[in-house]
């Protein structure tokens, strides 16, 4: 469903850039030894170059050292990250069916895509949460552009209002949209803001009226 | 809660941006948290975000607040379902619980996201709607919401929490394949009455190349194709297989 990362907005060939990877385990069924666990699917990540991660209950890379993530490991921990290719998808997916870890693994993002990388890697797809789109009272959303941004963290923890100070910022030269993207990422506790996508979409803000 | 001290505050405006719902506003030449919209997810309190430390959260004595509290702030783990965020594993972990089985539909209607934040009013709206039309809702266990209802059989939420605001909640629930679409029709309809927006995701079965038949009724009902998803991957042991 919806949830934090499945209703990220934006244009086809800018989600194309954007996937979200999950560890996941399940209260009462495979939630313990959760740690070492974590570990593989961290190495494996950082091996195909996940951009950012974290665990939601410490934090994620671009606001904490890596270790310092890994020693709060606890059973309560969720590790979460993002990819910016299908590549890194199929590469990420090889190697955890290989390491048969046990812990359910979720990945988001454009159907097409994601469904070829399960092809490639040779895993089975078991179940799918379809966006169905925003409903109700849509005029009070911001506009798609600043949406684009904000729902890279579905939890959101990201203001309009921030995202439009940032451009601005941007625009007078107080900031370069490296450092503002970084500095929006740091807002998603689990480390599942895509902070490689945003750059790209402040550029582009940057350059609009 | 969260307010701000007002002998710390100097009425610079650092903060204002930073709250998801427009809830920190200037009175005269200081900031105020206006306590009706605050959802109390903290983003203002964890990130710092006021350079005089003035931004503070008192501790929440009452069930409502910790309850919303909770619900808002992904840190935060609601202690009935162990699970952080809005306190749901919906699809994520479906190859080893099997919440949604063959022939069924999982239904989660993520309230008043993206963004926009929501009343428990309008929560309790379509909870009604959706119930009336089929859906059975899921239980203390595995969802929070279940936690503030008077009668979750008819999604009816207790007469004390309708006024409360939160940054999202999600309405989980399932049916059997056949009966999806009176839930679309009961969604196209109080998606009207509503002061906010919702989010729609579809859990289902899928088979090895990822088709399930609910996307011939998605079609039927003239909804857009969906083109974003969340795959569960099947990695999952045990893994059920119904």
């Amino acid at each position: 469903m919806m949830t934090h990362s499945l209703h990220r907005s934006g244009t086809l060939e800018s989600l194309k850039g954007d996937y979200v990877w999950f560890m996941y385990q399940a209260k009462g069924i495979n939630d313990t030894n959760i740690k070492e666990k974590a570990e593989e699917f961290i190495a494996a990540a950082e091996l195909v170059g996940s951009e950012n991660w974290g665990d939601v209950k410490t934090g994620p890379i671009v606001s904490y050292p890596k270790e310092y993530i890994k020693q709060n490991i606890g059973n309560k921990s969720r590790l979460r990250g993002v990819f910016t290719s299908r590549k890194q998808v199929t590469e990420f997916l090889s190697i955890i069916k290989q390491k048969n870890l046990g812990i359910s693994v979720v990945i988001s993002g454009l159907l097409d895509e994601v469904l070829q990388a399960c092809k490639e890697a040779g895993v089975t797809p078991h179940t799918i949460n379809y966006s169905l789109g925003i409903w109700g009272k849509k005029e009070l959303l911001p506009d798609d552009d600043i949406l684009s941004i904000t729902t890279m963290c579905g939890h959101h923890m990201i203001s309009p209002n921030l995202v439009k100070k940032l451009v601005l910022d941007v625009k007078k030269g107080k900031i370069t949209p490296e450092k503002a993207a970084w500095k929006l990422a740091t807002f998603c506790p689990c480390g599942i803001f895509n902070q490689v996508r945003a750059e790209k979409l402040i550029e582009e803000l940057k350059n609009k009226s | 809660m969260t307010i701000i001290n007002q002998e710390k505050c100097t009425g610079c405006g650092t903060c204002i941006p930073y709250c998801p719902l427009e809830a920190i506003k200037l009175e005269g030449k200081k900031a105020v948290v206006d306590q009706d919209i605050c959802p109390n997810c903290y983003v203002c309190v964890r990130n710092k975000v006021c350079p005089f430390n003035a931004i503070e959260k008192p501790e929440i004595s009452n069930f409502i607040g910790q309850f919303q509290h909770i619900i808002s702030d992904p840190v935060e783990t609601t202690e009935q379902t162990g699970v952080p965020g809005r306190g749901t594993e919906e699809s994520k972990t479906n190859d080893v619980t099997g919440r949604v089985k063959k022939g069924k539909v999982g239904i989660c209607i993520d309230m008043g996201r993206p963004g926009i934040g929501c009343r428990l009013r309008d929560v309790e709206k379509v909870a009604m709607a959706v119930t009336a039309a089929g859906l059975k809702l899921e239980g203390e266990d595995t969802t929070p919401l279940a936690m503030l209802m008077e009668d979750n059989s008819k999604g009816k939420i207790k007469e004390e929490y309708l006024d409360t605001n939160v940054l999202s909640i999600i309405i989980e629930g399932k049916c059997p394949m056949e009966t999806f679409p009176e839930i679309i029709k009961a969604l196209k309809k109080v998606e009207k009455e509503i002061d906010t927006v919702f989010s729609l995701g579809v859990m289902v079965r899928v088979d090895e190349n990822g088709y399930s038949p609910v996307l011939e009724h998605i079609e039927k009902l003239g909804l857009p194709k969906p083109y974003r998803g969340k795959v569960n991957v099947g990695l999952g042991r045990p893994l059920v297989d119904e």
